[in-house]
């Protein structure tokens, strides 16, 4: 029997989500098969790359410290980062904001996050502490002095995503992002919450939680697999939401990434195998399900960018 | 993959002969699908349909060996329905194009990455010897001869037979696979393969040609492939490597139904990170092998983490190797942190202990890959085990500070392993991981420290010996029992009603008088029969039937205390039924020396096939029931595994003269939340033992665990309902449920397990 090519086009696609303005406007989703799966069914909008930008200068590798040397302000960086020809956005981060750290005021958050957008014209996500009344707080006064912008705040969780959500889409139009942690049934309940507060469903992206390569990324890989498998194999408009995950933040904190070539001279470079570890577990995130990653280095986000352009 | 009774009818010739003693070709079909009869007893099968019907009954992927690796045998596209069979093969590619001095470099450059990750030895599994078609016969042989040394399996790549031979030739005496068929070679490279008894990797131009010649190769006989999924391009390679393995697997097309090779090293455009970004790609997305240019530690590190965490079987937890882990340079002098060998817990434990930047020695003690306090509970992570690993690793000799600082969600083992360690000083870490931090940086463990060291010095030893040794933990002996008189529940009496032990009711065994409540522990530590009591009380007024004692692992205490709670319960309650839920047997033998079988034999909870079979030993000589968890490492991965564990339990029982009827077999009810797709496999388990005969029980609200309040009652009674219906015959539940006692007893109605009567749920 000769082969029969039987591509698996769904019914269901993706929502499609634009993130910032003018010609540096991106859509993240849209494509109704499984991602990267273009022998089944063009997919019109390809995986999105965002750069990772700390309010934090302290960086994590030689490389990157060099990559912004002479930045000395979040916006320096972001703007620096934005240079990148393989970024799609920017996502900026107060982790300075920590109640339990530094303790940066919402004030001069706010005045970060104007700075950057004063210099930076690809869109913007914002990332914030950790902190949920931290954030809660932070993510509205972001999103009410970047209106007009279509910016994406990262974290509505289980918490905090009323305050988040009310603030950011339904009082100055931008877009959330909801995010669980490897938990596919709290994932579903986020998106049905936010919803249920009367914020289309059009206007979430979800964080579904993510992992280095080799540190429990099983659950990462089964949560991706079954948002997507549930949003396209049995149309749940619940779990349709284009998903978003941070990888840079998670690769650049496990010892293959941050051990200097003196702690183990045969692993060799630091650089390169923060790279690799980065660009490793994007490259899986994106095959699972991913519609966007966000990394840190340029040499990560060049090789993703390849491949993704491979692969389209 | 098994086939419908309707879909074998196709294939029978439809003559309702009865030549095979069934009625019509219908019945036949359908005794055929359960596997009644032989598809054999039927004379009138043509031989093309008995082929169709031994194709659609074999494995969907072929599965090999290549020397000791596993190659293919995959029946899921995805890790959460199954675990996968074969992980990924890693080979680095040496070719004979390459001058001399490079081959000597790729070849020195392999042993170079092999170490341990979570018990598994990470190298490069093989070597790829690619055959270029400038070079000669000799360079090839030459090439291979010198791989060879390396010891490794190889994969020969090269598509010229001449050459082909030459090199099976001197390959001989090593595991290998010749890669090299293609549209145009195919017979002869099959011949030499054949011959040399090895797997023949095929390549085609397109998936349709590659379709083709796989096809002529399996009608020329050889069944023994493996296939390339070419270097055209990334994206040809991906929407082939995908497309190969779907069509095998969800569409049961069997000529695609072999492992994959992807020769990463000829699409990477020589570009290293490209390179890392395809190994990853492409072991979640399907190569069996997967050939780079080089394995460095950059590209290694992340890859076999990410395999080993894709390949892990998903419902059995990752085990890291017990023992000492030195953090943050720690040495001899540096204090103890103690926790269990759960993968997950390693990670996060370790990860704040490096943040802390202070020395540390982690300790991983064996607790079966159970995360601190499911391990407590179950009895894996006790002062005992603690004390075993103290020992069997020999701590005190390798280290001499004498801090043992273990997790302060056990902080109650304290005493218990300060009275079995009393060499050191044993310390209370914060509830949570985060936590470690701060804690440790502030050295807060050192205001715990009483001066206890190993030869630390004269002087020391000294002020050590003058110190009296800490008085060991206080055993309150067991007080006598207590017996209230008729126990009063809001004014209104409680009593056990008589049970007859025969009926064939639902037994709802209650399940709150459990030590991980903090009452009843609390209760438990101090002989306080009020909580217990009264826990009793309001079970027996629900409609338990028996009531289960948990009393934890109880190391010190445990025959005393369980004999204390048996006799307390049954004589305040008319002699109610027990469940004896410990992992201690002394205990539970101590406590149905003390038990009155009035009302039904004691429970022992409970047994599995896996290190607690005893367990079955122990219900056999005290004649109890024993209830039999179908699992032995984790949970069981399939209804085949968990009915093998039935039958070897079962079978045990049997051959210790025990009736069927006192095993009582728990499939093991599973979490929605985590588990969903799995539900169906446990009620179809239940199913499976009740058509056996067999009676089952299980913990069954575990399903809604994680659930709101308010949902829990809800999924319960929906599950009890679909259970009763499979045919369970007992849940250890929480009867003071009122909506899942009303959908129990309604269920009795229904299976006229007891005759309706208006007033049937008040009785």
């Amino acid at each position: 029997m000769p082969f029969a090519k039987k591509p698996q086009v769904f019914g269901a696609s993706i929502n499609a989500l634009t993130l910032g303005t003018g010609d540096k406007a991106i859509t993240l989703g849209g494509q109704n098969v499984y991602n990267l799966y273009t022998f089944d069914a063009p997919i019109a909008n390809r995986p999105k790359i965002g750069i990772d930008v700390s309010d934090d200068p302290q960086q994590p590798s030689p490389g990157l410290a060099a990559f912004y040397e002479g930045c000395t302000t979040l916006a320096d960086r972001a703007k620096k980062a934005a240079s990148l020809e393989d970024v799609d956005f920017v996502c900026i981060r107060f982790d300075l904001a920590d109640p339990n750290g530094a303790d940066k005021s919402i004030e001069d958050c706010v005045a970060d996050a104007k700075a950057v957008a004063e210099v930076v014209d690809k869109p913007i996500v914002v990332a914030g502490c950790k902190n949920t009344s931290k954030d809660t707080e932070l993510f509205g006064k972001v999103s009410e002095a970047l209106q007009g912008k279509n910016i994406l705040v990262l974290s509505a969780r289980e918490e905090d995503y009323k305050g988040v959500a009310a603030s950011a889409v339904m009082a100055y139009g931008q877009k959330v992002g909801a995010e669980s942690a490897v938990d596919i049934n709290l994932a579903k309940q986020l998106n049905v919450l936010i919803t249920q507060m009367g914020v289309d469903g059009h206007n979430i992206a979800m964080n579904v939680g993510s992992a280095a390569a080799g540190y429990g990324f099983e659950y990462v890989v089964s949560t991706l697999e079954r948002v997507k498998a549930a949003a396209l194999g049995q149309s749940d408009t619940t779990l349709q939401m284009p998903i978003i995950t941070p990888v840079g933040n998670e690769t650049w904190a496990v010892k293959e990434s941050t051990a200097p070539e003196s702690d183990n001279p045969e692993w060799g470079d630091q650089d390169e195998r923060g790279i690799d570890m980065e660009v490793e577990t994007a490259a899986a995130c994106l095959a699972y399900g991913s519609d966007a990653v966000i990394l840190r280095h340029p040499e990560s986000i060049k090789t993703v960018a390849q491949l993704i352009a491979a692969l389209m | 993959m098994a086939l419908k009774g309707l879909d074998i009818f196709k294939l029978t010739p439809k003559t309702n002969c009865k030549d095979c003693g069934s009625p019509t070709c219908m019945a036949f079909a359908m005794k055929v699908a359960q596997g009644a009869v032989p598809i054999e007893k039927c004379p009138h099968m043509s031989a093309e349909a008995l082929s169709t019907l031994s194709e659609a009954t074999a494995p969907p992927m072929k599965s090999y060996k290549v020397g000791e690796l596993s190659l293919g045998g995959e029946t899921v596209l995805s890790r959460h329905e199954k675990t996968f069979v074969s992980k990924t093969l890693y080979a680095v590619s040496v070719c004979d194009c390459m001058d001399e001095a490079k081959q000597d470099e790729v070849i020195a450059s392999i042993p170079k990455v092999d170490y341990e990750r979570i018990s598994e030895r990470m190298y490069v599994e093989m070597v790829y010897v690619n055959h270029s078609a400038d070079k000669s016969a000799d360079d090839y042989v030459a090439l291979i001869n010198k791989v060879k040394g390396l010891g490794r399996p190889l994969v020969l790549g090269c598509t010229d037979v001449a050459v082909a031979k030459a090199a099976v030739a001197a390959a001989a005496g090593c595991d290998f696979i010749l890669n090299g068929a293609d549209e145009s070679n195919y017979a002869d490279m099959s011949a030499i393969a054949t011959e040399a008894k090895v797997l023949l990797g095929v390549r085609a131009a397109s998936l349709e040609a590659l379709h083709d010649t796989v096809e002529k190769l399996e009608a020329a006989g050889n069944k023994n492939l493996i296939l390339d999924v070419g270097t055209a391009s990334i994206k040809d390679a991906y929407a082939n490597a995908v497309q190969i393995r779907r069509a095998a697997l969800k569409d049961g097309d069997r000529t695609f139904g072999y492992p994959s090779i992807v020769n990463v090293a000829a699409i990477a455009g020589g570009n290293a990170h490209m390179e890392a970004a395809l190994l990853s790609l492409f072991t979640c997305k399907y190569g069996s092998i997967v050939v780079c240019s080089e394995m460095t530690y950059a590209k290694a590190l992340p890859l076999y983490g990410l395999r080993q965490n894709i390949f892990t079987d998903p419902q059995k937890p990752m085990k890291v190797t017990p023992g000492i882990y030195p953090i943050n340079g720690a040495d001899e002098n540096s204090p103890c942190c103690l926790t269990v060998d759960f993968a997950l817990t390693y990670f996060l434990v370790s990860g704040e202990l490096e943040r802390s930047k202070c020395p540390v020695n982690l300790l991983i003690s064996d607790a079966s890959g159970m995360s601190v306090l499911t391990a407590w509970a179950a009895g894996k992570f006790s002062s005992s085990s603690v004390k075993k690993f103290m020992d069997e690793f020999d701590i005190a000799g390798k280290i001499k500070s004498r801090a043992l600082i273990i997790p302060g969600k056990v902080a109650v083992m304290k005493g218990e392993i300060q009275d079995k360690l009393p060499e050191w000083d044993v310390i209370v870490a914060p509830n949570e991981a985060v936590q470690l931090v701060k804690y440790l940086k502030d050295e807060e463990w050192k205001k715990s420290l009483t001066g206890k060291s190993a030869g630390a010095g004269a002087a020391a030893s000294a002020a050590a010996a003058t110190e009296p040794a800490p008085a060991p933990k206080k055993v309150i002996p067991a007080p006598p029992i207590v017996v209230t008189g008729p126990y009063k529940l809001e004014d209104q009496v409680v009593t056990y009603k008589h049970r007859d032990a025969s009926s064939n009711r639902f037994v709802v065994i209650g399940e709150r008088i459990h030590c991980i409540s903090p009452a009843i522990r609390k209760a438990m530590d101090s002989y306080d029969e009020g909580p217990i009591l009264k826990r009793a009380a309001e079970q027996i007024a629900a409609g338990a039937t028996y009531l289960d004692v948990n009393i934890g692992p109880a190391e010190s205490n445990g025959p005393e205390l369980m004999q204390w709670a048996v006799q307390l319960l049954q004589q305040n309650f008319n002699n109610v039924p027990l469940a004896l839920d410990t992992a201690n047997k002394a205990a539970i033998e101590a406590g149905i020396k003390v038990y009155n079988r009035e009302n039904g034999k004691p429970i022992v909870n409970s047994a599995d096939a896996g290190s607690r079979i005893d367990n079955i030993n122990l219900a056999a000589a005290n004649d109890a029931i024993v209830i039999a968890l179908c699992s032995a490492d984790g949970i069981a991965k399939d209804n085949e595994e968990r009915m093998m564990h039935c039958h070897n339990m079962l079978e045990r029982g049997l051959a210790l003269g025990m009736e069927s009827d006192d095993l009582w077999f728990d499939p093991l009810f599973l979490v929605v939340k985590g588990m969903q797709d799995k539900q169906m496999d446990v009620l179809n388990a239940i199913k499976a033992f009740s058509d056996e005969g067999l009676k089952s029980t299980g913990g069954l609200s575990n399903n809604s665990n994680g659930m709101p309040k308010h949902i829990r009652p809800i999924m319960d009674s929906a599950l009890v309902a679909m259970c009763m219906m499979q045919g369970l015959t007992s849940a250890i539940v929480n009867p003071c449920d009122q909506r899942l006692m009303e959908t129990i007893k309604s269920c009795d109605v229904f299976k006229n397990n007891i005759l309706y009567a208006d007033s049937y749920l008040d009785i």
